[in-house]
């Protein structure tokens, strides 16, 4: 049990005059207690109109993910004794259009998803007497990018999203590598086209913060550099 | 449905020169450092410099490394700047900025080490 001090960046749309403001709430912390624990402890027993999203409580949802003490995770798998601060200061993820207090709008997480065409693209009709089939080595290499929840962490910690607002992002580019290594897929150009371009793999500069910011420690930035020798690859014939 | 327009801007082949002029740079920054401090004999000065200076093979090579590193320097500069700056005008500006720069230093440069002489 410790009392913690949290320092919540908070935000009504309806209330335009107040604007962005940050509000202090006290909190008696039992151990085995996640941030997402005691921002329903807030909720319920100190301040109704506080806003957070969150579903799963066990980290497959990516709602929840957030700024905590500056860092990207997911509120509800971050103890928050771990954090070994008597004040925590949470902020909703950087660089998105803030909803309300801790919501943010999700819709530049679509979009560069969306762009790079997220699913199993085939030519050839489907066996009809199995499903396609994979090898366990086939299967093996998918190991590192399907386990993406898709939850913005990295994109919102990514520099050139904050100077591009375009940019399709890590999150994007992780989930198109995800498609291209898949041996199943035929259509690795579907996935790599849309994402060719002056908003696209080229700007990024290998700065490695998505790979830093992902709870599910991903790498991001080696699905990108896998991206670009493809398209390399593919311009050199 | 289209989520987003895309914009072509070929950037696979500048990115894979870029790589590749990195590593031309470093080599030949290399073979600079051990041939001018370690290899050469008796005392760095004009005379020893603007002998070799004067090679054909030396001067192929200062033109190339001349050429190269403003190209990826300057392509670097670019690139970083182009992520933020958005502005129409402001970008035709800078980049015309930066051709000219590479363009006067590569004449300059390559001019200087062609008509370059020593002794006989
Ligand atoms: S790569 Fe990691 S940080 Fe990015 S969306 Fe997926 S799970 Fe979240
Ligand atoms: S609530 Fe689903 S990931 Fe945290």
């Amino acid at each position: 049990m410790a009392m913690i001090t949290f320092k919540i960046n908070r935000y009504n749309p309806d209330d335009e005059k107040r604007g962005h403001f940050v509000q202090e709430y006290q909190l008696d912390v039992p151990k085995g207690y996640t941030v997402l624990d005691c921002l329903n402890d807030i909720k319920w027993k100190l301040d109704g109109t506080l806003t957070f999203r969150r579903s799963c409580r066990s980290g497959i949802c990516g709602s929840c993910a957030m700024t905590m003490n500056g860092v990207n995770n997911l509120a509800c798998e971050t103890q928050a004794l771990a954090l070994n601060c008597d004040t925590i200061a949470i902020e909703p993820l950087r660089g998105y259009p803030v909803v309300k207090d801790l919501v943010v709008s999700l819709d530049p997480i679509v979009r560069g998803l969306m762009a790079v065409k997220p699913y199993l693209m085939t030519k050839t009709p489907p066996p009809t007497d199995q499903e396609r089939l994979q090898s366990p080595e086939e299967r093996e290499k998918l190991d590192g990018l399907y386990e993406c929840i898709l939850c913005g962490s990295c994109t919102s910690s990514c520099p050139s999203f904050w100077a591009d607002k375009e940019y399709v992002g890590p999150h994007a580019f992780l989930k198109a590598y995800r498609f291209v290594a898949d041996t199943r897929d035929e259509c690795p150009g579907e996935h790599l086209e849309p994402i060719d371009d002056k908003h696209g793999l080229w700007r990024c500069h290998t700065i490695f913060n998505c790979v830093e910011a992902c709870p599910k420690d991903l790498n991001p930035t080696k699905a990108i550099a896998e991206l670009k020798k493809e398209l390399v690859r593919g311009k050199l014939g | 449905m289209k989520y987003r327009e895309t914009t072509r801007s070929g950037g696979a082949l500048p990115w894979l020169f870029q790589r590749i002029s990195g590593v031309y740079l470093a080599v030949v920054l290399f073979v600079h450092v051990v041939n001018l401090h370690i290899l050469i004999d008796g005392e760095i000065g004009y005379a020893a410099i603007a002998e070799r200076v004067a090679t054909p093979l030396w001067k192929t090579i200062n033109i190339s490394f001349l050429i190269v590193a403003l190209f990826h320097g300057l392509y670097g500069l670019w690139i970083v700047l182009e992520d933020y700056i958005h502005i129409g005008w402001l970008r035709v500006l800078i980049y015309s900025v930066i051709a000219t720069i590479a363009l006067v230093f590569a004449i300059f440069g390559t001019l200087t080490m062609i008509t370059f002489q020593y002794g006989g």
